[in-house]
């Protein structure tokens, strides 16, 4: 990431070039809400993060207190989810196995959510690269929803804008891990800064094997994978041996 | 089970956005020609400028009630920024204006070639067309932009989109000809009235023609690449779950009959010269037939769209 001073990706400055006026008051209020959200040190220019996550899939034991301690963080109305963690069960007896795969919004590097946005409630924070979405801008056109490789994001039920995990950024601000790292009862979830070097996080990407989701899709998901199994149903159309998933999402198949 | 991000009322937007358009860019275009449409031009002019915005509105109503904060329908209007949906809403908004103005230069009593209105007319004709044009495209352009969702995922279903549009504007007019204008005793506004369909006819034979030689490029692509795109296509090739719909009702009843029946009015008249003739029960059934096919269309791709997925993780 370059030191920029100003915080704004190529779309903001478009915008404000495009159409000064309007678009300035738009930022400036996001500008409010973010600064609220978390507080630049003082002085020296702030140091840009790039927030990810790293899920060893060998310590999952696919338990769900991720996805129980999100719904509570959050409040997370019944039937939809921004964390959860999909079985995976392959082949008959005796050749058998089952693997977990915990899911999340994937922060992208390149977040197609944030591309077709409409109206700019949904954007990718230059401090951090969280992708995030401004509840008081979203009108829940559902675009995103549509645009997610991952299927991360949902209308909410009971507010009718969009939703996604957003890495717990309240808690993130506070020096504190999200709230599934926290409650993962494996240690099977390291969180933490990937700009900089000497973090477990980077120490533990540049030692292992690790894989992220789609990446023929483009969109360099900033959540990766230690031993994850990438085998989807689709593969039962060659009959050799049979991929079982549940997503454990109400009525929600694997997109 | 899938679960329908977009159900029924973006369909019927798509459609209706489609065809509104259609009919005013058709409009436009037959006002600002010269000569083809003689004395015809002024009339057929007005049945696509008074009928197009009403499907507009009425899909820009549905539309608006689909979105989960539809009071906050506005926040697409504090900025442009190039998501398709952004520039498309701009499109839309401005359009509509403009259309209705378009329309009230029509309505106005006594309203004829010459009027006093016909300079804003025309003026706003040469930009209506391109603005009628950017509503059909915009809606391929938006479900195309999505890699997320391989169905959609190709910058020729815009042009589908374009075509279909087009092609339903000419028929929703064909069909307010033949309510409005089709009555006269009159043997001179007959001759006009026959000349216009005629003309009418031909462009939509060469519109559906368009849109087939789309479809069959869609169908080749999808044939030709491998991954996702390929999956994605077996929903509406043979055997698919949208295969029925797509070739019966869309291909089939929306394209094939119509351009089958449209030729065989127009050729004798294109080819021989001989005189062309209209019939009642053809200039009402073809272009039913016709908006039939463009909902299904919208139809078929948007579900197609939404019940295929990439296929690997």
């Amino acid at each position: 990431m370059s030191n920029n001073s100003k915080p704004v990706t190529n779309r903001r400055a478009f915008v404000q070039k495009l159409v000064g006026g309007v678009a300035a008051t738009t930022v400036a209020s996001s500008a409010v809400a973010l600064s609220s959200a978390e507080t630049p040190p003082e002085g020296k220019k702030a140091k840009l993060k790039s927030y990810a996550m790293l899920i060893d899939t060998r310590r999952c034991i696919g338990c769900h207190t991720c996805s129980v301690s999100c719904k509570s963080e959050f409040d997370v109305p019944l039937g939809v989810t921004r964390s959860w963690v999909e079985y995976t069960e392959k082949g008959t007896y005796p050749n058998v196995s089952r693997h977990f795969l915990p899911r999340l919004c994937n922060q992208c590097r390149h977040p197609q959510c944030v591309d077709v946005c409409p109206t700019g409630a949904t954007y990718k924070r230059p401090q951090d690269g969280i992708v995030v979405v401004d509840s008081g801008q979203c009108i829940g056109c559902k675009y995103c929803i549509q645009a997610c490789p991952y299927d991360a994001r949902f209308l909410n039920p009971e507010t009718k804008v969009a939703e996604k995990c957003d890495f717990c950024i309240h808690r993130v601000s506070k020096g504190l891990v999200p709230s599934c790292v926290n409650s993962c009862i494996g240690e099977a979830r390291i969180f933490g800064d990937i700009s900089d070097p000497n973090s477990e996080i980077s120490r533990l990407l540049t030692t292992n094997p690790t894989t992220v989701l789609r990446p023929g899709k483009g969109t360099e998901p900033q959540v990766y994978y230690i031993g994850a199994d990438h085998s989807d149903e689709h593969e039962n159309n060659r009959g050799w041996y049979d991929v079982r998933i549940t997503t454990h999402r109400k009525e929600k198949g694997r997109r | 089970m899938h679960e329908l991000t977009w159900g029924l009322p973006v369909i019927a937007y798509f459609f209706l956005a489609g065809m509104g358009a259609g009919a005013v860019t058709v409009s436009g275009s037959v006002l600002l020609r010269k000569g083809g449409f003689g004395a015809s031009r002024f009339s057929v002019a007005r049945c696509g400028a008074l009928i197009g915005p009403i499907p507009v509105m009425l899909g820009t109503f549905l539309i608006v009630f689909e979105l989960g904060q539809p009071l906050r329908a506005g926040n697409l209007f504090h900025l442009i920024n190039l998501s398709p949906m952004s520039i498309g809403s701009w499109f839309l908004n401005i359009f509509i204006i403009l259309s209705v103005l378009y329309a009230m230069t029509f309505m106005l009593p006594g309203s004829s070639p010459g009027d006093r209105f016909s300079q804003v007319r025309r003026g706003l004709a040469w930009v209506l067309v391109p603005l009628g044009i950017g509503v059909a495209v915009y809606t391929g352009i938006m479900l195309g932009a999505m890699p997320a969702r391989p169905f959609w995922n190709s910058p020729i279903l815009a042009a589908l989109f374009t075509l279909s549009a087009l092609s339903s504007g000419v028929a929703s007019i064909i069909l307010a000809g033949v309510v409005f204008r089709r009555k006269s005793k009159d043997v001179a506004i007959r001759s006009d009235y026959e000349n216009s369909s005629y003309l009418l006819i031909t462009s939509d034979a060469l519109l559906i023609a368009g849109e087939l030689l789309v479809i069959f490029l869609f169908l080749l692509f999808g044939h030709l690449t491998i991954g996702d795109i390929k999956y994605a296509m077996l929903a509406i090739l043979p055997g698919g779950q949208m295969a029925l719909l797509f070739w019966g009702l869309v291909v089939g009843v929306g394209l094939l009959i119509p351009l089958i029946i449209e030729l065989f009015q127009v050729m004798p008249k294109l080819l021989h010269n001989r005189e062309f003739k209209t019939i009642v029960s053809l200039e009402v059934a073809v272009p039913l037939a016709i908006l039939i096919g463009g909902f299904t269309l919208r139809y078929t791709i948007v579900v197609a769209g939404q019940i295929t997925a990439p296929t690997t993780l």
